[in-house]
Parts: structure tokens; sequence; C-alpha cells
């Protein structure tokens, strides 16, 4: 399971990149969160809305209601020009952190002998 | 067992969301979406839907977090805009906006009438907060009184007297440790020598040295520290150090005063307009007390003003107790008690002194005038109240809308307060600009001298501030709390429905707020014309002498009768008389005449007047008993008939009145005069010959004034070169003696024009609105054969209802509160049927032209112009 922090952090890369994939509803798009994560990232279905929200006051993405005979009403959220800019933002800083890590779990920390000691 | 329902399930849950804000309709609908399309898919995997419904709730998390998070994104976009956007002031602010231009008429006249009301607000606030200024500036004011005298007499009333005898002050200070200091002020008029001119300076004041440490005064050079031991120390105001030093340094110079050197210890700031003892220059006490150190013991006579020092600590009521019996205590037949006035009531004090200080307010006006303030800033919001709610029918069209989308009825109370207050902030507005406009004329009315400068101090600005800021949002929501009321309440099916026809819009409160307007105004206009007459029957009073064509002057009493002689000679002098006295002001009176049959546990205070044997005569009094005076009457006398009655005589032509062990036998009775304010009843009084009076009256043929005060001057400057010539007039003195009354006079007038017009105005528009409304039913009226005065009567009559109604309500009141003010005064008029008749006449006229524009208008207009349209 991950952590609360962890998962709240990583909410907005992972909605824009669903939406870079085309648009989506809030129902599909947590369905779509919970099958990458195998379940593992603890969600409350709930809490996407707000998060979707306000990367629409954001301007991150827009949304809009669609209406069809058959099927019920749903509101479709789409990327904007602007969210896929923040989203490449995102992606580079995030593989910033994971390169980090990398070498921390590789063990590959450079000695550096702190001031006192030279 | 209940059967599982996952409809309702969902609608229960859902309507959980609806109690907290952060949720819009939008979201919470998009919510249920996401519930009910999880629900469909657990049922596809083959849950049942009570276990559907209970999974998919448990992993929709819990509401109070998400609207948490949800109100972070609300919370911080809130900014003005959002505020604005939010509480629909936006949409408020255009609908006003938009209902003003579309009846310009209307809104004009609610801003007028509002900017009237507020401006005579603003400047009564200014009046009032001027007169509450006096003797607010010294430091000490909390711990300085007066100390003054109650004066009793049998079978008279209490004779309050505001100057005290030389040895009070002292002895204060010596026998009370509570009192710190004391001081006594007595004011003076010296001549001032500039080069070979003497200059009478009027004002001076002559003190005790700890006057300065007592009274709040600025000196801007040299120092105090000598004054005590000076007893020719002068201290002079500014303006008089420069008018006798202009080039020079005015400190450590002598001056000449009464022939006497005085040395300029220090120059002080000149005395502040608002201090009831205002002063040009200060001189030593002691320099009085030098001529004869015994007067320092004198208890016997009351001349001057005694002021005392408190300790803080002390209590004034317990001081005031102990010094009760101080004058009874040092002089052996004194009836007079002392109490302690505090310095700042001196000013607006109730009690009306026997000399009194130069500058004397009255606390009557005083509340008169923020009473006159309320009523007209009320009669301003009663128009404003009435064409609102006149025109609610209007209104109630964009009423039912607002509440068919959804707008609470607090909501649309508040919709209509924030327009009137709007409209009073902008009529707030442009009554500064009146104010500002008009603060010269009004000092000119009221004797003032308030600049608005006075208010850019950050005390006094902060109260105008708060005054008119409150004042006018006041006037805004007591203006606009009942149209809001009215206005909010219709339902909106109904008035959608009748196009706005169903409102029911508060005639009766309507007619009877336009009766208590015209009941105020009414009142003011009673108050006005009383007081107007009043004034005239004051100047034209039969004083029991002739005011008209009479000057008088002083002169040295060796040299007067000289004087006198010399003006005799000229033609177009009269006569001429001598007294010691002026005749508004006798303020000299004993209690010490013994007469036969006098009751001896009983004293009496006869007031004194010293005359010549042409006196009488000039004056044009008139004797009815026995005769006036001649050359050598040495101990004969005259009373007036007020004196003859109170003592009671039979006979008083050759009774005898003893004063001190000398007789004096009365030789005449003169008829009564006033001789002082006519504000007070006419007092016993005697008249003898006095010995060295100092003071001329001539009476000269009318029309002569100019020819007088030249001869005079000619026989002035031949007999005293070096002395300084001045000339006064009788009439002029009794117009300054009633200057207040004069003032009220001439405020009334203006305050009841204002509030009449005001009134007019409210009714003006009501009319135009009623006849606005009822142009169809004319247009068919006229159609079938309606005449124009027909249709004018009709109009005319039910508000003709009205005013007759405010007249039978404010007539007897408006009489009933004038008999109140006319009881100030010892000589009065009778309200009189005439006053009762012309304001009746002259409301009903005023009103009848206000109606008859817009009722003419309408009946006349040409039907098919109304009938076409519709």
């Amino acid at each position: 399971m991950l952590s609360k922090n962890l998962t709240a952090a990583s909410t907005r890369p992972i909605i824009l990149g669903v939406l870079k994939q085309g648009r989506s509803y809030g129902y599909l798009i947590i369905k779509k969160i919970k099958d990458m994560s195998g379940g593992k990232m603890e969600w409350s279905d709930g809490m996407i809305y707000p998060v979707l929200h306000k990367l629409e006051k954001e301007g991150l993405i827009v949304s809009d209601w669609v209406m069809s005979k058959d099927k019920r009403p749903r509101k479709y959220y789409e990327i904007t020009e602007k969210g896929k800019l923040e989203l490449q933002a995102e992606q580079e800083q995030w593989s910033q952190v994971t390169a980090v890590l990398d070498m921390v779990w590789k063990g590959q920390i450079p000695k550096i002998l702190p001031d006192a000691e030279v | 067992m209940q059967k599982f329902d996952l409809n309702r399930e969902i609608k229960a849950w859902i309507r959980s969301f609806r109690k907290f804000r952060p949720f819009d309709h939008g979201s919470i609908r998009e919510m249920e979406l996401h519930m009910r399309d999880h629900i469909d898919d657990l049922l596809t995997a083959g849950h049942s839907e009570e276990e559907a419904f209970s999974i998919a709730r448990q992993e929709f998390g819990d509401v109070h977090d998400i609207a948490r998070e949800e109100y972070w994104n609300i919370s911080k976009k809130r900014n003005i805009n959002s505020i604005i956007n939010n509480t629909m002031i936006n949409s408020y602010l255009k609908v006003a906006i938009r209902h003003f231009r579309k009846h310009k008429f209307h809104s004009a006249l609610n801003v007028i009438g509002l900017m009237t009301g507020l401006a005579i607000v603003f400047f009564i606030f200014l009046f009032v907060s001027d007169e509450r200024s006096f003797d607010q500036y010294h430091t000490k004011k909390e711990v300085l009184y007066r100390v003054v005298e109650n004066q009793y007499y049998s079978g008279q009333p209490v004779f309050p007297v505001a100057v005290t005898p030389t040895a009070l002050a002292p002895a204060l200070s010596e026998q009370f440790p509570e009192i710190i200091r004391s001081t006594r002020a007595s004011y003076e008029s010296l001549q001032f020598q500039l080069n070979d001119q003497a200059i009478t300076e009027d004002r001076g004041l002559m003190v005790d040295a700890s006057f300065f440490d007592m009274f709040s005064i600025t000196i801007l050079e040299g120092d105090i520290s000598g004054f005590e031991n000076d007893i020719k120390a002068l201290v002079l105001s500014e303006t008089l150090a420069r008018k006798y030093f202009p080039d020079t340094d005015a400190v450590g110079k002598s001056i000449k005063l009464d022939d006497e050197e005085f040395t300029v210890r220090a120059i002080m700031e000149d005395t502040p307009e608002n201090t009831h003892l205002p002063f040009n220059y200060l001189v030593n006490f002691e320099y009085y007390l030098s001529f004869d150190p015994e007067r320092n013991q004198n208890w016997g006579s009351n001349w001057l003003y005694t002021y005392i020092e408190l300790d803080p600590n002390a209590d004034p009521a317990m001081v005031d107790n102990k010094i009760t019996m101080l004058i009874k205590d040092n002089s052996e037949d004194s009836s007079t008690e002392i109490y302690m006035q505090p310095l700042t009531d001196v000013y607006l004090g109730e009690v009306d002194f026997v000399v009194e200080a130069p500058h004397k307010g009255e606390m009557l006006y005083v509340n008169i005038f923020t009473l006159v303030a309320i009523f007209i800033l009320i009669i301003s919001c009663i128009n404003f109240m009435n064409l609102a709610t006149a025109k609610s029918e209007i209104r109630a069209k964009e009423v039912g809308l607002r509440k068919t989308v959804g707008a609470a009825r607090g909501q649309l109370i508040f919709q209509f307060l924030s327009e009137s207050v709007l409209l009073s902030l902008i009529a707030l507005l442009l009554a500064l600009g009146v104010v500002v406009t008009l603060l010269p004329f009004f000092n000119d009315l009221t004797g003032k001298s308030i600049s608005i400068e006075e208010f850019y101090s950050l005390n006094r600005g902060l109260n105008f501030l708060l005054v008119i800021l409150g004042s006018a949002v006041f006037a805004g929501l007591i203006a606009g709390v009942y149209p809001a009321l009215v206005l909010s309440k219709p339902m909106p099916a109904i008035t959608l429905k009748n196009n706005g026809h169903s409102v029911k819009s508060g005639g009766a409160f309507r007619k009877i707020l336009v009766i208590s307007q015209f009941t105020i105004s009414i009142i003011l206009i009673i108050g006005t014309l009383v007081v107007a007459e009043q004034l005239n029957y004051i100047q034209d009073i039969d004083l029991g002498f002739n005011k008209s064509n009479l000057a008088y002057m002083r002169a040295a009493p060796e040299k007067a009768p000289l004087l006198a002689d010399e003006l005799r000679k000229e033609s177009d002098v009269l006569a001429v008389g001598l007294t010691n006295n002026h005749p508004g002001y006798v303020m000299s009176s004993t209690s010490g005449f013994e007469w036969q049959g006098k009751n001896p546990d009983e004293s009496m205070l006869i007031h004194t007047l010293g005359v010549d044997e042409h006196y009488l005569s000039a004056m044009e009094m008139r004797i009815v008993e026995g005769r006036d005076f001649r050359k050598g009457d040495s101990t004969s006398i005259i009373i007036n008939q007020r004196a003859a009655e109170a003592i009671g005589f039979e006979e008083p032509v050759g009774s005898i009145i003893t004063n001190h062990g000398r007789d004096f036998t009365i030789i005449g009775v003169v008829s009564d005069f006033n001789f002082k304010s006519i504000h007070t009843r006419i007092e016993p009084l005697l008249i003898y010959m006095e010995d060295d009076p100092a003071r001329l009256f001539i009476r000269y043929k009318p029309g002569q004034e100019a020819r007088i005060k030249e001869i005079a001057e000619t026989a002035w400057t031949s007999m005293f070169p070096d002395k300084e010539f001045s000339i006064g007039y009788l009439d002029e003195d009794w117009t300054e003696m009633y200057k207040a009354e004069k003032r009220t006079a001439r405020l009334s007038t203006y305050f009841s024009a204002i509030a009449i017009i005001v009134s007019c105005l409210g009714l003006f528009g009501l009319v135009s609105y009623t006849a606005e409304q009822r142009t169809r039913e004319i247009g068919i009226r006229k159609v079938l054969g309606a005449s124009v005065p027909g249709l004018f009567m009709m109009l005319a009559k039910d508000f003709t209802k009205l005013i007759v109604a405010s007249l039978i309500i404010s007539v007897p009141l408006g009489v009933f509160l004038m008999n109140r003010w006319l009881e100030n005064y010892a000589y009065h008029i009778d309200i009189s049927a005439l006053i009762v008749t012309e304001t009746i006449l002259g409301v009903i006229l005023i009103t009848m032209a206000t109606i008859s524009y817009q009722s003419l208008k309408v009946s006349a207009t040409n039907p098919v112009n109304v009938l076409k349209n519709e």
C-alpha cells in the first residue's frame, strides 16, 4: 500500500497522464488508475473530484457535460495545452526523483568528506 | 423487514452532500452518476443491490474529506471579484443603476430629499458640537469649578448670581484643603496709551497669579513667573501686542494703562472663540488691592467671578456641601448660599445668572436644533419610503423573477436595502458639497465661526466622519427597510401571472407616513411664526420709556454735567439726562432698606438707580404719582409701581424709606419700565439723585444719528482732547440683547421652510405617481364626459384628506409646545387665532399648489394619447 502523502502527490500527474490518452469522466479515470496500480494505491473514489475541479480551475483540463439519448449524462474532462506542458514538467520532476532514488537503492552514494575533516 | 430500495438509498446518500457548501449542483450530480456507474458494474459482477451500494459507498470515501478538499478549491480563489459574484452585488448594482435611469424623476426626488435631510443633520451637528466644545480645551477642566450664588429674599424667587465678593476666593483655598487653588477674575476696560491717544480696551481680566496654573493659556513669549510679585504686570494677547508694539518685541516694555506704567511680562495666544470667559489682556488682581488692602476682606459686594481648582481625589459633592454657608458665615444679614458649577457646565448651564460671563449658550436651543435635525431627517426618509413602496408594483416583476430562480427573501431584502444605502451615500456626497458651500452662510446665520479645517484634526474629524457616515447609513437603512420588506414579500407565481399587479403597496401605511410628515412640518411652521411674532413683540414692547432716538456716552463723573450742558445748547438735542447705569442692565441692588411696617424677619431685594433731575424726562418715563426730581432733592427718592406694590404703601408719596440710618422721602412713583432683559419680570426699583453720575443719555430729533455723533464728538474732543470718543445707541443695544432670539427666529424660518419643501417634494412625487397610475382611468373617464375640474377634484381629494388630518393633529400640538417656549419670557404674546389661521391657510395653499400641478397635467391630457398606447 502506498502512503497517503505519496498518493496525494502523484495524483496530479496520474490524472493528467490518463487524460493525455483521451478525454474521460470521473468514474472511468478511477477505474483506469485502480487497474494500473493493481489496487496498491489507496484511493477514495470521491477524492478524485476535488482534484479534477482544481485542475480545471488552474486551466490544465476543461470539462463538458455530454448528453446522449440512452446513456447517462457524463461530465467529460479533456487535457488542455497548458495541461500537457504541466504533465511534461511533472514527468521531469518525477524522473529526477526516481533517478536519485535509483542510485540510492543501488548504493551509488558519492563519498564526500565534510569540510571540517579535509 | 423492509425491502432494500436502491434508488431511495442513493437519493438519501446524495442528499447528505447538500449540507456542504463547497458542492454545487453540478458536482453533486457528477458524484451521483459516478455512484450509479459503479453500482451498475458491481451488479454486473454479481453483487446484490444492497452489497453493491455498500461497497460503492465505502470505496467512494468519507463525504467530509471530499468536502474539505473541495472547500480549498473555493476558498483559495476568494477575492473581491468572487465575493461580488457570489453575493450577486453585480446584478444588484446593475439593476439599481438601470432603475435610477429609468425613473430619473423619482430617483432625483429621493436623492434631493435625503441630501437636504443629511445636510441639515451635518449643519446641526457642526452647531451642536461647537456649542459643546466650550471650555473643553482646558486641560484641568475636570477639576475646575466656578463658585456661584443663590440669593434668597422673602416673597421672591431664588436670585442666582454669577459674581461673588472679593474675600471669597482666598477664603476658599485657605479654609478647605480640598481646594488646591482659587482665583478671582473681574472684567476691566482700561485705557491704553498709544502715542498721545488713549484707547479703551475691553475684555481685560484682573486675575490672581494662580489663574495661570488653573486655566490653559499658551504663552508665546516671555514668562509669567514675574506676574505674582509685580502688581503692574501685564500679559497681552498676540493681537494686542501687535497693535501696541507693531515693530518691536513687546516683552519687557512698559505701557501706560489708566495713566499707570505697566510692564508687559508675556505674550499669550489669543483666547479661542469657544470659551465662556474670553479676554484680551490680563492684569494682576493685587493692583486693585494695592489701592486699599482692606478690600481683600470685603464680603459684601458681589462683583467678580471666583474659580477654584479641586483636588482630583476630593469628592465634589462633599466640598460643595462644606462651602455652602461661607458667605453667610462671614457676612451678617446675608441670605446668600454658594455652590460649585463645573467649568464645562458654565456655557450651556440652564440657570440664568445675573451678571453672566460674556459668552453664554442656551441648552434649550441646542436641544431644539437637535430635535429639528432628527425631524427633517425623518421627513426625508419618509419621502423615500413612500416613493419606494408606491413604486413597488414596478419592481414586483423583478422580484418574482428573482424568486423563481432561487433568490431567498433575505437576499432580496439585502438587495433593496443596499439600493437605498447606495442612494443615501450618493446623497451624502452631495450633502457634504452643500455643507462646504453654505458654511459661510451658516456661520453668518448662527454667529459662529466654524471652519471645515477644524475637522481635519483626528479626534473631531473622526467624530464627524462617524456621524455623517452613521447618519447616511442609518437613513439608508430606515428609508429602505420598509420598502425592502414589502417588496420582497409577494409570491412569485401570483405576481408573474398577473403582470405584476398583485402587490399591496402599503396604501394605509403610506398615508400614515404622509400625515406624520406634514404634522412635523406644520409644527415647525407654527414654531417659526410664534418665534417671529414674539420677536416683533419684544422689539415693540412698551418698555416704560422710549428707546428710540436715544444715544449715550460715558464721561469722567466730574465733567459729565459740563458735557451735558454743552450738548443741551444744540438745537438737535432735545434733552440730556445723567445716570450711573445703563437702563438695560441695572445690576446694583440691595436688601438694606427699612420702612415703617416692614416685617423685620423679611428681607426684600430692591434695585437702585442713580440719576439727575433731567434723566426721567429725557428717557420719557412716566410719573404716575407725585413729581419728578428737582435740583437739590438729595433726600428724595422715586420708586416704581412694582416697588410701591411690593412694599405695600397705601399712600407712597410722602412715605419714608431708611437706608443705614438715612431717611429718604418718596416724592413720586414712576410707571414700571424694563431695566433688565424682558426675560425677567420688572422688579422693585428705587431711584435716587446720584451725586456724580457719569453716563449721559441724549434724546435727539428723529433721524439725526449722524449729526448727534458729530456734535458729541466735537464737544468731547474739546473737553477731553486725549481721551478716545465713543457713543452708543439704545436701539442697537436692544437688538444686541435679543440676538439669540433673532438668531433662533432666522434659523427656525429656514428649518421650517426646508421641512415643508422636503415634505412637498415627497407629496409631489406621490401625486405624480398616483396620477401616472390612473392615466388610463382618467382617459376613459374623459371619453365618457368627465370634466377637468371634476377630475382634478377626484385626484386632489385623497391627498387633501391627509393634509387635513395632519392639521388636526399638529395645530393643537404645536400650540401646546410653543406655549411652553413662551413661558420663558416674562412678557410674551398669546398665540393668536391669526397665527393658527395663517398656518392652516399657508399649508393648504402650498400643498394644493403641489397637488395641482400634477393633477391638472393629467386631467388635461388628451385621452386619445393615453388610450392609444394600451
